[in-house]
């Protein structure tokens, strides 16, 4: 059997009779005394996201899953819809299934599909991905001796993070989708 | 660049960090605190079961080879200074973990205040760690990359529970009928949790408190948890009016553990009885082994004084007021961005 060692984002465990999809973890060592295993994980049947608490070490019940590449394609409604590379099948995930994955999303994008009993239960984003700019705030003289060297910018698929100050309009980005951090300018 | 583009990110927030420091010593000083330093490097790290200290060599100029180890916590070397006469003194400083989380909570290397005060018990340091919140809040409110709805919270008068209270209020148990590692184990194993006969009480206990009570804890106001079961405080003095508790505290704010103290132990015999517990629980679960600081117990032996002291986290103290999730991102150069 597993142990907490082996959680990671995206394992699928079975947790009281439920399937969860593990989003997150981390080692805690409360009041020094002991060793434990934080982890963040949804519910594939309620959606509920939940944190339970493993001593580290103790057996988890990691289910198998496969992984398959999929495209997104495009919203439509408060779905999004994918399709299967392989088979060219579509199907709909909601806001709810992907959770903070989302807002990462851009039109025609490979992703993982995460896939048990023959359904997709979540995704897996590449850990960085490539946007262009498209609303850069121009750099005000004075910013930069004030102190001020980051400014919000949008990204071609809406979403809004805090680049440096020489980022402008048409410039590509690469940004962590783990937390939507700007890594670097990645213009061709 | 990541390493540039990591600190411009961030600026607002390591300001903020930078300023939080500067208040936490005027704090003190004003308080008539010693700032103190104690060595990094140690030849014996602490005995915590679950706490990893980073093994290095050291050579001295003939090229002898001395194994060392960074500090996990300046509380032995702090506690040999109380004992030489020292009174109210602090550390504010770095302290090294291995094997915990690049980020999260967590950062390997972090910054940790460590304050005692002579004469004085755990209440004491309780009004410290409040007045302490309730003075940076002062001086910070307005200012840029504090986050105004956990200012609000800080600013309040803190609520006081004992940890009997709690496992009542949120699971009505009442701990006293709990208090050996038989009955919680029984009780982990009614609430369905998979444990196994060899884990100690503190283990068991935490399987119940993490996943059932600290994620409610300290959510409209900070929350000061005091007198914990006696197994769970080794460095601590028991209750003088219920020997099966101790004297230590806990403070709680949105879910999230940010400091830990105690009426201090000052029995050098049984403070090296506990010490030698926690080796045996070492070597039972297959951990390095490490020596029994025989200078820290001399220096009980030789007098501690009556004192109580805490340890605050203070990376976890600046994400608590910018209202920051990452620990990363209120530090300067954290391990993830490192390696």
């Amino acid at each position: 059997m597993a142990s907490t060692s082996d959680l990671k984002k995206g394992a699928v465990i079975k947790h009281q009779n439920d399937l969860y999809v593990v989003k997150g973890m981390e080692f805690v060592n409360p009041g020094k005394g002991s060793a434990f295993a934080r982890t963040k994980m949804k519910s594939i049947t309620s959606g509920k996201t939940v944190e339970v608490t493993y001593k580290s070490g103790e057996n988890i019940d990691i289910v198998e899953v496969s992984r398959q590449k999929v495209q997104y394609l495009y919203k439509s409604g408060a779905m999004y819809s994918f399709m299967n590379q392989e088979t060219y099948e579509m199907f709909d995930l909601s806001e709810e299934d992907l959770g903070d994955d989302a807002k990462y999303l851009k039109e025609g994008i490979d992703v993982d599909a995460i896939i048990y009993n023959g359904s997709v239960v979540a995704i897996e984003l590449p850990r960085k991905i490539q946007y262009k700019v498209i609303e850069a705030p121009p750099a005000v003289k004075g910013d930069t001796a004030s102190g001020k060297v980051m400014k919000e910018v949008t990204l071609e698929n809406g979403l809004k993070i805090r680049a440096p100050m020489f980022i402008k309009e048409n410039d590509t980005l690469l940004v962590n989708t783990t937390n939507g951090e700007y890594c670097e300018r990645v213009n061709e | 660049m990541n390493h540039l583009t990591h600190i411009q990110t961030n600026k607002e927030l390591l300001e903020t960090r930078f300023f939080i420091l500067r208040l936490v010593r005027e704090f003190f000083w004003k308080e008539n605190f010693t700032e103190v330093e104690t060595p990094l490097i140690v030849n014996v790290p602490g005995q915590e079961p679950n706490i990893v200290p980073m093994k290095i060599n050291i050579h001295n100029e003939k090229i002898v080879e001395f194994s060392g180890f960074l500090h996990t916590s300046p509380e032995y070397a702090m506690k040999k200074m109380l004992a030489a006469g020292f009174e109210n003194i602090f550390y504010l400083g770095k302290c090294f973990r291995d094997r915990e989380s690049f980020g999260g909570s967590h950062n390997p290397e972090f910054t940790m205040m460590e304050w005692y005060r002579v004469g004085k018990n755990y209440v004491d340091i309780m009004n410290d760690a409040e007045n302490l919140f309730h003075f940076i809040a002062e001086k910070t409110e307005g200012h840029n990359g504090i986050d105004k709805i956990n200012l609000a919270k800080i600013k309040k008068q803190w609520q006081r529970k004992t940890m009997k209270s709690l496992w009542h209020e949120f699971l009505q148990i009442n701990l006293d009928d709990f208090l050996t590692q038989e009955k919680m184990f029984e009780l982990c194993v009614g609430k369905k949790y998979n444990v196994s006969k060899e884990e100690s009480y503190e283990e068991l206990f935490y399987r119940i408190f993490l996943n059932e009570i600290e994620s409610k804890l300290g959510i409209d106001v900070p929350l000061i948890v005091h007198e914990y079961p006696a197994q769970m405080a080794s460095l601590a003095k028991l209750l003088e009016k219920d020997s099966r508790y101790a004297e230590r505290f806990e403070v709680y704010f949105n879910g999230l553990e940010l400091a830990n103290a105690f009426s201090e132990l000052t029995d050098a015999d049984e403070q090296e009885s506990r010490l030698r517990e926690e080796r045996n629980f070492r070597e039972k679960t297959g951990k390095d082994v490490y020596d029994i600081d025989q200078e820290f117990i001399g220096a009980l032996r030789a007098g501690m004084p009556e004192s109580a002291g805490i340890a605050l986290g203070i990376d976890r103290m600046a994400m608590l007021f910018t209202g920051c999730q990452e620990i990363d991102n209120v530090i300067t150069l954290p391990m993830s961005k490192l390696f």
